[in-house]
């Protein structure tokens, strides 16, 4: 476990993706219900920015690209989704949002 | 009312008076029949592979009516496709030039994304996405079985890219022969690069605007070439050669610039160029490379209808040039084909007039390809080999246009 300054708390906010950098790793992160949640950046589909395309509502992502959607509470696929969303360990210290990246998650592009 | 011939009238570059009937500029028909005859069926060339210097850096254009799209890939190689969506035949790639890494609204990074419906294609050419492809086409339909057509694509002559229409198109080196040997040294010895762009749209037939770089007697429209050329030593000793194919090539002699008031010698070059000489290579159906010292202009013309062409000037020096040295070459370029040169707007109101003179509609003309002196600078026979040639491919007489030979070309 390697737990490393994400953001403060109120960086991210409720319905909007916000791209931030972790050492060189890029990550996307919003409020779900008052829970931070971050991911990889890029839509598993093709590749397709998150943080520009991206639309979250009432706990559901949805790339608007090809209306993939996702849990964003547990990145499981919803609609026309064929894979999941990969999620980022995070927690909280008092004002600061922590993050968990052992290692860059990618999405393997066929 | 005169009796009609059995067999047309041959173009016969023998005879005492060759002509060509206008109507090989003005008829829609034979327009059509050139266009499936010649511009689908030949190599053309086409843009400088500096203008696509990176990966994923595209160029499109329309050879024949055909939208063609080049890409240089991920692995460096330039390709060309029909820039057609298999799907439900629209154009892909709208711009004119770009690097795919720019994602289109509807598409993604790195890939040619059809606006109408998002398939998306990579630099390839293989389908990458088909939205919703399981719910509507089950397994009747597979991303990986669809792709954009590729066509025959070389990159050759100092580094253009020559492409054909045509899948069963011979190689490349058997079409232009030994043409470019006179110029072999100088295309490629090192790498070139492009410094000028500029396109006229004349409403005025192609073979017209290949025909004034295919004869030099037309030296009377320009006092720059009369003062710096005709009236210098080696001038009337300047050969024309003809090759299989339609093509040809002029020999060299050296200009004497500051004959012209205003103009300096050039004393830049290309490798294997003389200071102040001066080569063409002609090449059917219409591109002329031309090299004058320290600048190759490269033409290349697109025909849009019987009356009406595109035609698009290249400049190029060496990529290893300083900026100095660039600065002197595009100088010396501008000052005669640039488009407020010398000369080239003259070339461009000649055949302006033709244009007028044949357009549809106008009364069959015949235009004489008569002068014979030995192959020299103000022989036609450029301008005779090349329609010899068009007889063969269209298996039509130019003199006798409106009927076909029995003899067709394959």
């Amino acid at each position: 476990m390697a737990w490393k300054r994400l953001c403060a708390l109120g960086d991210v906010a409720e319905n909007a993706l916000r791209k931030f950098e972790v050492d060189g790793v890029p990550v996307v992160a919003a409020l779900v219900e008052g829970e931070v949640m971050a991911y990889p950046p890029l839509c598993p589909h093709m590749a397709e920015p998150l943080e520009i395309s991206g639309i979250c509502d009432g706990g559901t992502l949805t790339c608007t690209k090809h209306l993939w959607q996702w849990d964003m509470k547990s990145g499981g696929e919803l609609g026309l989704a064929e894979k999941p969303l990969l999620l980022y360990p995070v927690k909280r210290e008092g004002d600061a949002v922590l993050i968990d990246i052992e290692q860059e998650l990618v999405y393997d592009y066929d | 009312m005169s009796e009609l011939r059995k067999e047309p009238v041959l173009y016969d570059s023998g005879q005492s008076m060759p002509y060509v009937d206008s109507r090989i500029y003005s008829d829609e028909g034979i327009f059509a029949e050139e266009i499936e005859k010649i511009w689908k069926k030949i190599w053309l060339v086409t843009v400088h592979e500096s203008e696509l210097p990176e990966p994923l850096d595209f160029r499109t254009l329309t050879i024949a009516r055909e939208p063609v799209v080049i890409v240089r890939g991920t692995d460096n190689k330039i390709r060309a496709f029909r820039n057609v969506c298999p799907h439900r035949g629209n154009l892909i790639v709208r711009k004119p030039a770009g690097n795919l890494s720019v994602a289109e609204p509807s598409g993604n990074a790195n890939y040619m994304t059809c606006m109408f419906h998002a398939w998306q294609y990579d630099c390839f050419g293989r389908c990458v996405d088909i939205p919703r492809m399981k719910q509507g086409y089950q397994d009747r339909l597979r991303k990986e079985d669809i792709s954009l057509e590729a066509l025959p694509c070389e990159v050759k002559h100092g580094g253009f890219v020559w492409l054909s229409l045509n899948k069963n198109v011979e190689p490349l080196a058997e079409f232009t022969g030994e043409a470019f040997d006179i110029m072999k040294v100088e295309l490629d010895t090192e790498p070139l690069d492009i410094f000028h762009y500029h396109k006229a749209i004349i409403p005025s037939n192609y073979k017209l605007w290949h025909d004034t770089n295919s004869e030099f007697y037309h030296d009377y429209m320009h006092y720059f070439n009369r003062a710096t050329s005709m009236m210098q030593k080696g001038y009337f000793e300047r050969q024309y050669t003809a090759f299989p194919n339609g093509h040809c090539t002029v020999g060299s002699m050296e200009v004497k610039y500051e004959a012209y008031q205003g103009a300096k010698e050039r004393p830049l070059s290309f490798p294997g160029m003389p200071r102040n000489g001066w080569k063409m290579v002609d090449l059917f159906p219409g591109a002329t490379y031309n090299i004058r010292g320290s600048s190759l202009r490269v033409d290349t013309t697109t025909p849009i209808g019987p009356n009406l062409v595109m035609i698009e000037f290249r400049g190029l020096g060496l990529k290893r040039d300083t900026p100095e040295e660039r600065a002197q070459r595009i100088r010396d370029h501008n000052t005669i084909w640039g488009p407020f040169g010398r000369n080239l707007h003259e070339d461009l109101l000649g055949i302006t007039g033709q244009g007028v003179a044949m357009r549809p509609g106008t009364e069959p003309r015949q235009v004489l390809h008569g002068r014979h002196e030995n192959n020299s600078i103000h022989d036609e026979i450029g301008m005779r080999h090349f329609y010899a040639e068009w007889q063969r491919r269209m298996g039509r007489s130019p003199s006798d246009p409106m009927r076909e030979l029995s003899l067709a070309a394959e």
